[in-house]
């Protein structure tokens, strides 16, 4: 049995980015001005391309109005400096507020849309804002546009292009330290998660609101920031100079960089700023060769040119590293607390839930029981209701009528994403893991420690190597050796078989220590010996975690060698309630699920 | 126990690399000219203005006449014994201008640098130059943003301040004995017309004029509702200030919708043979133009037409515009300076030498004589307040009065 | 009063049915082949472009304009389907809508240096003198537009209902397996959809040309126009792409001229902002269906 230390390794790696803007910032302080204004301004085009890497890349969220916000950001800043006369520093987290304040103005009904209306709500954002500001004359000096004083800080101005350098560089590589942290821990995860799988991440507790808000207002906070930086730089503020035509080249940062990585993000954005610069033999030509260009990149490189390193470096084939817990380890379960009135046995109690689809009755006054620890099947020929009853009891379907109380608390009025902190957990019938994220980062979403603002904490905490990162880790690698999955611990979910991943769908359903775990069809499509498998390790982890189990599943035999208990359901009532051998021979049961007449 | 990211790292590796690969590139500079653009074969005169996007039409005509300029010039053995190079750079919004400026300032270490951008890039780059302290010649910029503050490297050239075209725009509703009754002004929301607009409507407020405005977004090509209201309010007379494209479609439908009678005068970017398509007949429009004659209506510009078609190989549909024109006329002015400075070719001399510049023109080098005629003095660096007043007859502009600075 | 407010009106129309026929064009590419083709507004602009070669240049009859630029356009979309959009079938949301709104500025840009000018002139096509009807001037032109792209609209939407060529994407569009399987190619039927786009791009262009004449801008107004024309109205409904064209077209008029004429895009934008909150799927879709 290995050792464990408290407490872990800093997470190092996410240095890397911000160190790149810092030595791109270097080798400029050693070259003469007009270079050091082109890299102070692809670091801030870096910053923009790692914010849409967050909003575009993660997320999964299109958006044009990336102009308007960078013309927020830098607006507020020189607007600040100008007629307040604040410090330029106090004026760059104004410029963040203003960002940030923008970007839960778009989520508001952002999130609600995906692909061509979101891109229609980003794009009613970005011209009512340019509008706006090209029409408030008085304030913003319109369309012509408002001289940006030169920025001072502690009594220094910054004038010369080596000082602008220093500052730009240093900012950008400070934000881009911020967003790297948060994309490389717990927030980053999630923020995948919520994009690749709504409901699985609900489930476990991740709002999609929530997470998408924060993509939005995240980036919009990077933008807004590299706007302020800017806008000094620049000189001169005008509205036109942030447009839609803009945003749109800004969108091509990411894509041209690569979407899934902060570095897509830095390439992108650093090189699609620097090219201009490199054209300027064929200027005439420029607009037509970076459109080329970009056509060029998607065409034959998909995944932009963080894919492109990534293939061509790749002479190592990624071998799944073991990764071992010592299962000595395992804290303790946590007790239940029953409230009075509730049969001291009874985990789960669903009494007479009815549910209509217009004219079809699907749930008709269904009631079962899972007891404490217990293994309660739910069977039924297709169409019966009981995936409709089982997404009534796990929070995705509204009831019409009756009662589903876990240990007295009843389940009805709550969101899905609640169930996780009762001790509620779900397998689904479409195996839904994360499966762009490591087995690993799989299990943790488990937890359930996914709020917003946790995430976030977690993902500073997760940079500097703290207890919290650790023990969550911890517990994700007991509960992947549960299911034997140990050596998998970094592989891809997504490259995994399919009884691989169902065992996995187990590991992120157990590692919460639950006390119910809700399973949707656990081995539809699993070959014949997997599902030997896979019912022993339920049989284990019923026995050995005391966890009750609720199976809905159409294989008989499996059901019957697995549950000690079951409920049967035809044409949404419950027909038949008992033991597995009472239940099956039951002639009514048999008349369901293969036609035969019952005879008198 | 390690978890080796081979990968991770590997990868970064490899990125870093590429980024500074990229920087590199970037770097890589031209041979440096002499630390003021002169050496003793070359002067270095360097330009930006836009080459591609909406605002095409004035950097590239710019770049064309001047280029033109320069090589009639160096063929007669150009300025203090060297040729004249022109190294234009497209600029559009500020940032490309900062860059482009700081690029033909710092790295091409050029002599006189050249504003051939008419908008809100010119302004950051009239912006840097006050900083910088290189002669700078603004050629096509009239908002008042590019020339305030005064400094004393900034020199402005044939386009006259939107207080001078906007009084001359005004007077034109009175020639030829015409009694405007109520004025209509139908202006674009973007940088350039709305400066023109906020002289137009002082010099209204002042002579107690009434009028009323009208605005459109930058490319509109439907002005129903704007001319609606203009004719609601009974108006006689409307200024339009927009590009020619907009003005033609809005004098079109305009007369499509019955105001054939009234007085139109367009804005000088709207002067130009690429109207008179639009209308069918254009016949009675007037606007300011910046040059004496237009291009045909003498037998310089004639010659310049020509010499122009050489130069491009054909002819554009609209060229030469006085963009054209303005731009061969400041070639010869630049040249004109150097000279000037009795060949002492250093930055403070040029500044000296052309704050007394006196009826600067290509006249002067044996040039074509298309353009006014331009003169500074250290307090006052416009060259030109003269402005000519154009009108379309029988299908042709024509430039039928000049007007001196009021 | 009235007949200004019948100017307003007039003028909302016209342009609404050239939004229309844009918006029309975009959601029959988008119900075969679920992209949205944002280079819709470039063919558009190399439609009027052609319109001005045959009737300005070539000094020919409007007719022929009529009847040769929409096919020239069509065949120029699909294949421009063929060479590029093939390879990105398989790519995600993002990367196509990159792909084919940079595929619209590469063919702007490529205009503008081949042909390089402001603008390009196209003469009216009746020159007879036009109808007042109750204070209201109307131009031939203008009926001519209004009438002849609804008409279009309406024969394209007769097609792709009744039309073996519209079985075939509509069939694709609900489930490409069983679409293949009852004997229709994903190939032939996407790059039949493109070329219809292409069709109706070249046909916006060929109305729209002495509209507004012939200049690089035009590409992005009109791409706008029909991205917006075409949400409001219900992204995968023929019939929702025309209605939506034209009610964009009024609102845009009566907003510039009884609201601000400054703020008109504004204005019409915060109207399509309404809808979408309103009814995500459009004020006109196919079926109300129940949304998953």
């Amino acid at each position: 049995m290995s050792e464990r230390r408290l407490g872990g390794r800093p997470d190092l790696t996410a240095l890397g980015p911000a160190l790149l803007v810092l030595v791109c910032t270097a080798v400029g302080l050693g070259l003469d001005s007009y270079p050091q204004y082109v890299i102070a301004v692809a670091t801030i085009s870096m910053v923009v391309g790692i914010a849409l890497v967050v909003l575009v890349g993660l997320a999964r969220c299109i958006t044009l109005a990336s102009g308007s916000i960078m013309a927020i950001g830098g607006y507020a800043s020189t607007l600040a400096v100008a007629n307040l006369h604040l410090p330029y520093l106090v004026t760059l987290v104004l410029a963040i507020l203003a960002g940030g304040v923008a970007g839960w103005i778009i989520a508001f009904p952002g999130t609600r849309f995906r692909g061509h209306n979101l891109a229609m709500v980003t794009l009613v954002f970005q011209s009512v804002a340019i509008i706006l500001i090209r029409e408030a004359t008085w304030l913003t000096g319109g369309a012509e546009g408002i001289h940006v004083p030169p920025p001072e800080i502690f009594g220094l101005v910054i004038a010369s292009d080596r000082a602008f350098l220093i500052l730009i560089g240093t900012a950008s590589a400070v934000m881009t330290l911020a967003v790297t942290i948060l994309v490389r821990g717990p927030f980053g995860k999630n923020l995948q998660a919520v994009a690749g799988n709504e409901i699985a991440a609900e489930a476990f507790g991740a709002s999609v609101r929530g997470y998408l808000t924060a993509a939005f207002v995240v980036s919009s906070v990077a933008i807004a920031f590299a706007g302020a930086l800017l806008a000094p730089r620049v000189r001169i503020l005008d509205p036109d100079s942030f447009g839609v035509l803009d945003s749109v080249f800004m969108l091509a940062y990411p894509i041209i960089g690569g979407m899934h990585s902060v570095w897509g993000g830095l390439l992108g954005g650093g090189g699609l700023r620097v090219l201009p610069e490199l054209l300027r033999p064929v200027a005439d030509y420029q607009e037509l060769f970076f459109a080329a260009l970009v056509i060029f990149v998607v065409m034959f490189f998909p995944g932009g040119l963080t894919e492109l390193i990534r293939r061509t470096t790749s002479t190592f084939k990624q071998h799944p590293t073991r990764v071992s817990a010592s299962s000595s380890a395992l804290p303790a379960c946590a007790a239940v607390s029953f409230e009075t009135g509730q049969r001291a046995d009874e985990l789960l109690v669903v009494k007479g839930v009815d549910k209509h689809f217009e004219a079809l009755h699907a749930v008709n006054a269904a009631s079962l029981s899972v007891p404490m620890g217990g293994i309660h099947g739910l069977i039924g020929p297709n169409g019966a209701g009981k995936t409709s009853l089982f997404n009534i009891i796990s929070g995705f379907l509204a009831a019409d009528g009756g009662r589903v109380a876990f240990a007295g608390t009843s389940l009805l009025e709550l969101r899905p994403r609640d169930r996780i902190g009762l001790g509620i957990t779900r397998t689904f019938q479409n195996v839904a893991i994360f499966g762009q994220l490591s087995c690993l980062d799989n299990v943790i979403i488990g937890l359930g420690r996914n709020p917003v603002i946790h995430a976030m904490a977690a993902s500073l905490d997760h940079f500097v190597g703290g207890a919290a990162t650790q023990d969550a880790k911890h517990r994700a690698l007991v509960a992947l050796e549960a299911v034997g999955l140990a050596d998998h611990g970094t592989s891809r979910a997504g490259s995994l078989s399919l009884g691989a991943q169902r065992r996995l769908e187990i590991a992120r359903a157990i590692v919460s220590q639950p006390r119910l775990i809700l399973l949707d069809e656990p081995v539809s499509g699993v070959a014949e010996s997997e599902t030997e498998e896979l019912r022993d390790l339920l049989i284990r982890i019923n026995a050995e975690r005391n966890i009750a189990l609720l199976v809905v599943e159409h294989n008989i035999p499996f059901v019957a060698k697995l549950c000690q208990s079951l409920s049967v359901m035809g044409a949404g009532r419950i027909v038949a309630q008992g033991s597995p051998a009472e239940v099956i021979s039951l002639p009514i049961v048999r008349q369901l699920y293969f036609g035969e007449q019952v005879t008198a | 126990m390690r978890n080796l990211d081979v990968f991770g790292s590997t990868r970064s590796a490899v990125t870093v690399a590429a980024a500074i690969g990229l920087l590199a590139l970037t770097c890589s500079s031209t041979a440096h000219a002499q630390d003021n653009g002169v050496t003793p074969s070359e002067i270095s005169i360097g330009a930006i203005g836009a080459l591609t996007g909406p605002l095409a039409f004035i950097g590239t005509p710019g770049r064309d006449s001047m280029t033109v300029a320069f090589n009639e010039i160096n063929a007669n053995g150009g300025v203090c014994g060297r040729k004249l190079h022109l190294g234009f750079e497209h600029a559009s919004s500020p940032a490309e201008s900062i860059a482009a400026v700081k690029k033909l300032v710092e790295q091409d270490k050029v002599f006189i640098l050249v504003l051939a951008s008419g908008s809100t890039g010119a302004a950051a780059a009239a912006d840097y130059v006050r900083q910088a302290g290189v002669p700078t010649y603004n050629i096509y910029g009239s908002t008042p943003i590019i020339r305030n503050p005064f400094a004393k490297n900034v020199f402005h050239g044939a386009v006259v301040p939107v207080e001078v075209s906007a009084a001359a725009l005004i007077s034109m509703f009175y020639d030829d004995g015409y009694m405007p009754k109520k004025f209509g002004i139908l202006a674009g929301t973007y940088a350039f017309p709305q400066a023109t607009l906020k002289a137009a409507q002082d010099i209204l407020k002042q002579k107690g004029r009434d009028f009323t405005v009208e605005q459109f977004d930058i490319g509109a090509r439907d002005f129903t509702s704007q001319l609606v209201a203009l004719q609601r309010q009974s108006v006689d007379s409307v200024l339009v200030l927009g590009s020619f494209s907009e003005a033609g479609f809005a004098i079109k439908q305009a007369r499509e919708m019955g105001m054939a009678n009234a007085r139109w005068v367009v804005d000088g970017s709207a002067v130009s043979t690429a109207i008179i398509p639009i209308l069918g007949n254009a016949d009675g429009i007037r606007g300011y133009y910046n040059a004496p004659a237009f291009p045909g209506q003498t037998p310089a510009t004639r010659e310049f037409e020509a010499r122009l078609k050489k130069h491009l190989g054909s002819m554009p549909q609209g060229r030469p515009s006085v963009y054209d024109l303005i731009g061969y006329g400041s070639g010869y002015v630049v040249a004109e300076a150097i000279k000037a400075t009795n060949c002492q070719l250093t930055r403070d001399h040029l500044i000296d030498a052309w704050s007394n510049l006196k009826d600067a023109g290509p006249a002067v080098l044996g040039g074509l004589d298309i353009t006014f005629p331009e003169s500074y003095t250290p307090t006052d660096h416009q060259g030109v307040y003269r402005i000519g007043a154009a009108i379309v007859k029988d299908g042709q502009w024509q430039v039928y009065r000049v007007i001196d600075k009021p | 009063m009235l007949s200004q407010l019948g100017f307003v009106v007039l003028a909302g129309i016209k342009f609404g049915a050239l939004y229309a026929l844009t918006a029309l064009g975009l959601v029959v590419v988008h119900k075969a082949t679920k992209t949205v083709n944002f280079a819709h507004g470039a063919f558009a602009m190399l439609g009027a472009f052609g319109s001005f070669l045959i009737v300005v240049n070539w000094g020919w009859p409007y007719w022929a304009a009529y009847l040769m630029i929409p096919i020239a356009i069509g065949v120029i979309a699909a294949t421009i389907e063929f060479l590029i959009l093939r390879r990105l079938r398989q790519a995600d949301m993002f990367t196509v809508v990159i792909a084919t709104v940079f595929l619209g500025i590469a063919l702007s840009e490529g205009f503008r240096l081949t042909y390089n000018t402001e603008l390009l002139a196209v003469p009216s096509l009746f020159a007879a003198p036009p109808f007042i009807v109750a204070g209201v001037v109307i131009t031939r032109d203008t009926m001519w537009v209004i009438v002849g792209a609804l008409l279009a609209a309406l024969a394209c939407i007769a097609v792709f209902r009744y039309g073996r060529i519209g079985r075939g994407m509509r069939a694709m569009a609900a489930n490409i397996r069983g679409a293949q399987l009852c004997g229709y190619s994903i190939d032939g039927v996407y790059m039949l959809a493109w070329f219809l786009g292409g069709v109706l791009a070249g046909l916006t262009g060929v109305f729209i040309a002495p509209v507004t004449g012939v200049s690089v801008d035009l590409s992005i107004a009109i791409i706008t126009a029909g991205f917006v024309a075409g949400v409001i109205g219900g992204f995968d409904s023929p019939r929702g792409a025309v209605l939506g064209g034209l009610l964009l077209g009024v609102a845009e008029s009566l907003s510039a001229a009884y609201g601000s004429s400054a703020m008109k895009n504004c204005i019409s934008f915060l109207l399509l902002f309404l809808v979408l909150m309103w009814r995500p799927q459009g004020l006109f879709p196919e079926r109300s269906g129940r949304s998953v």
